[in-house]
C-alpha cells in the first residue's frame, strides 16, 4: 500500500521535474516574461510613487511605499509564474488529445498537477529573483524576518495549489462548452482586480474588504505578497484558513467535475 | 485460445444535445453498431474505414477512454473502461498527430519519465531502452530536443516510446501522416519487425493503404459502425476487385489484338499496360492473346492497388 503511494508520489513528482526541466530549456519565453515583469514592476513602482506623494502619507493600506513595491514583486511573481494551464486543457478537450492522457496510467488530474507545479516553480523562482533585484534597485531592501519568510514559504503552496485547481475548473468546462476563453478571461480578470494583484485589498474600502477576503482569489495573491512583505501571526492564521476552505472547495470541485467530465468524453479523428 | 483483444455486439451511441430558441432537442447517433471481432495475440491488423465510420470511437473504447453503450469487451483480460488503469500498464499508443515526447527536451528525457510512469524496474527498462535505441536508429538523437528533430525521426521516436514499458498490444493511428516515403517505409519495417520480434498485438488505423499493405496481415473494414469486412489482406483484394494488372514487354512492336474486359492503362512501342477483367477474360487467355500481339520478352501479372480495392469496399457499403 505504502509502496503504491510512493510510486504514485515519484511519477507525478518526475513529471514536475521534467517539466521544470522543459520550462528552463524554453528559454526565450523566460526572457520574454521577465522584460515584462520588469515593465510592469516599474510603471507601477513609479505610480504608487506619485501615489504616496500625493496623499501626503508613509503608509497606505498598512504598507510603506518600498514595502508597496515588494508587495508587487510577490503578486507579480504568482500571477506570471501560472501556465496557461485552462487553454491546454481546453485544447486536449477540443482536438482529443486528451486520449493521450488517458491511456497512460495516470490520473488525468494528478499529470496536470505535476506538469503544472513544474512549470510554475521555474517561472516563480525566475520571477522572484528577477523581481527581487529590481525591487532592489530601484527601491532597496526591505527587512525580511525569518519568522515572515517561513510564514510566506508556507502560505504559497496553498497558493499555488487553490491556483491550480481554479484553473483546472475553468479548463474542464471545455467538455460543456465550445471554448472556456471567455471563462477564462473573466476569471482572470476578477484574480486581478478581487485577488489584491497590483492594490492590496487593505487598500479598498473598508466596506468592501470583508468580501474580498473571503474570496478565493485573495487566497491566491493577497495572501501571500502580505505575508512577504508585513507578516503577523494573526494574519498568517487567517490566510491559512481561508487557504483551507479554498482548497476543499475547489478541490471538490474539480474532483466532482472531472469525474463527470469523463463521461462526456467524445474523442473525435482518426 | 490466447486472444488478445474479444469484442461482442459492442455499440456505442453519443446524445448530441442542440437548443432551438429554448427547445432542447436530442439527436441519437449511432458511432458502432454492434461490432463482434476477435484478434488473437500477435497478430497485426490494419482497422480501416472512412471518415465518421466509428473506427476512432471504436479503438477509444478497447482502451478505456469511451464507455460504450452496450456490449462486451476484454483487451488481455481486462474490460477497458472499468479497468482502464491496469490495462493502460500493458498497452501502447501512437496518435501520429499528437506527440508524447517534450518538445523542448531529447527524447532521453521522455523515455524517463515514461520509465516512472509506468513504474519500470530500473534493469529492464534500460534494457529495452538500449534495444529500441539500437534498432530505432535512435543514438545520434537521444540527446538532441525535439523541435530540433525531423518528423520522421520524431516518429520514430514517438513509437519506440510507446514500445519502452512492452505493451502487449499497441495502437497505431496515423502513424505515417505526414513522413516522406523513406521515413513511411523504415517505420513500417519497424513495426512489422517488432511485431514479429516480441508478438505484440497491433491494430493499426491509417488512411495510407501502403500502411496496411506493409504492417498488416489482416484487414478489418468498419462504416456505418459496422464490420463489412473482415479477412487477409490478400484475400479481401482478391475478393474486391476482379481485375489484374499485365505489363507485357515486346521484342518488336506489338500488333493490336483484341482482349474482352482490358483495358489499356498505357502503351508505348514495345510496353502495354492493360487492366483485365477476370471474370470476362481469366489471366491465361489473355496472356494467350498478348503472345499473339508478337513476341514477348517479359510479362508481369500484378494485382491492382490496394487504394483502389478499399475505394471499391467504401463505395459498396456507402449509405
Amino acid at each position: 500500500m505504502r509502496t503504491g503511494w510512493l510510486k504514485s508520489v515519484s511519477k507525478y513528482s518526475w513529471i514536475g521535474y521534467t517539466a521544470a526541466r522543459s520550462e528552463w530549456a524554453y528559454s526565450a519565453a523566460n526572457v520574454s516574461r521577465i522584460i515584462f515583469m520588469a515593465t510592469v514592476l516599474y510603471v507601477f513602482m513609479r505610480l504608487w510613487s506619485v501615489v504616496y506623494e500625493g496623499a501626503g502619507v508613509e503608509r497606505l493600506g498598512g504598507l510603506t511605499e518600498k514595502q508597496m513595491l515588494w508587495y508587487l514583486v510577490a503578486t507579480e511573481s504568482i500571477i506570471m509564474s501560472m501556465p496557461r494551464l485552462w487553454y491546454e486543457v481546453d485544447h486536449e478537450v477540443r482536438t482529443g488529445a486528451v486520449a493521450v492522457q488517458l491511456i497512460r496510467p495516470l490520473s488525468y488530474i494528478g499529470a496536470h498537477f505535476g506538469r503544472s507545479t513544474g512549470e510554475r516553480l521555474v517561472r516563480f523562482a525566475i520571477n522572484l529573483v528577477m523581481g527581487s533585484l529590481i525591487a532592489t534597485l530601484f527601491a532597496g531592501p526591505i527587512a525580511f524576518s525569518l519568522s515572515g519568510l517561513a510564514m510566506f514559504a508556507m502560505v504559497l503552496p496553498m497558493a499555488f495549489i487553490i491556483d491550480f485547481f481554479g484553473a483546472m475548473l475553468v479548463g474542464l468546462c471545455a467538455f460543456w462548452l465550445e471554448s472556456t476563453q471567455g471563462i477564462a478571461l473573466i476569471y482572470s480578470r476578477l484574480m486581478m482586480l478581487l485577488g489584491g494583484l497590483m492594490v492590496p485589498l487593505e487598500v479598498y474600502p473598508d466596506s468592501v474588504q470583508p468580501i474580498l477576503r473571503a474570496l478565493p482569489f485573495a487566497a491566491i495573491l493577497n495572501a501571500p505578497g502580505r505575508m512577504l512583505v508585513a507578516p503577523t501571526f494573526a494574519l498568517f492564521v487567517q490566510c491559512l484558513g481561508l487557504q483551507a476552505l479554498c482548497l476543499v472547495v475547489y478541490g471538490f470541485g474539480v474532483f466532482a467535475l472531472h469525474r463527470y467530465a469523463l463521461r462526456r468524453v467524445f474523442v473525435n479523428g482518426g | 485460445m490466447n486472444r488478445g483483444v474479444e469484442i461482442r455486439d459492442l455499440r456505442k451511441k453519443f446524445a448530441l444535445v442542440r437548443w432551438q430558441g429554448f427547445r432542447r432537442c436530442v439527436k441519437h447517433v449511432t458511432a458502432v453498431d454492434g461490432i463482434t471481432l476477435d484478434v488473437p495475440a500477435g497478430q497485426c491488423v490494419a482497422f480501416i474505414g472512412p471518415n465518421g465510420a466509428g473506427k476512432s470511437t471504436t479503438i477509444k473504447i478497447l482502451t478505456g477512454i469511451l464507455h460504450p453503450s452496450s456490449g462486451e469487451v476484454k483487451v488481455l483480460g481486462f474490460t477497458p473502461w472499468s479497468e482502464r488503469r491496469k490495462l493502460a500498464q500493458h498497452v501502447g499508443a501512437v496518435f501520429g498527430q499528437r506527440s508524447q515526447l517534450w518538445y523542448h527536451l531529447p527524447p532521453n528525457d521522455t523515455f524517463e519519465l515514461i520509465a516512472r510512469i509506468y513504474g519500470l524496474e530500473r534493469g529492464l527498462y534500460q534494457q529495452t531502452r538500449d534495444a529500441l535505441v539500437d534498432r530505432f536508429a535512435l543514438g545520434p538523437l537521444m540527446d538532441t530536443p525535439v523541435r530540433k528533430l525531423s518528423l520522421g525521426q520524431r516518429m520514430r521516436a514517438e513509437v519506440a516510446a510507446s514500445l519502452l514499458h512492452r505493451p502487449k498490444v499497441l495502437f497505431l493511428d496515423e502513424p505515417t501522416i505526414g513522413l516522406d516515403a523513406i521515413a513511411r517505409q523504415e517505420l513500417r519495417d519497424l513495426v512489422r519487425e517488432w511485431n514479429a520480434r516480441e508478438g505484440i498485438t497491433v491494430f493499426l488505423t491509417s488512411h495510407d493503404a501502403g500502411d496496411i499493405e506493409h504492417v498488416a496481415g489482416r484487414v478489418v473494414v468498419i462504416n456505418h459502425g459496422r464490420v463489412v469486412v473482415d479477412g487477409p489482406v490478400a484475400e479481401v483484394r482478391r475478393r474486391y476487385v476482379s481485375t489484374r494488372i499485365l505489363r507485357a514487354q515486346f521484342q518488336d512492336p506489338p500488333r493490336a489484338v483484341d482482349v474482352p474486359g482490358c483495358v489499356m492503362r498505357s502503351q508505348s512501342a514495345y510496353e502495354w499496360v492493360m487492366e483485365i477483367d477476370v471474370t470476362v477474360t481469366p489471366v491465361q487467355e489473355a496472356i494467350a492473346r498478348l503472345v499473339e500481339a508478337g513476341p514477348i520478352a517479359d510479362i508481369a501479372v500484378e494485382d491492382p492497388p490496394l487504394e483502389r480495392v478499399i475505394t471499391r469496399i467504401y463505395r459498396e457499403h456507402a449509405p
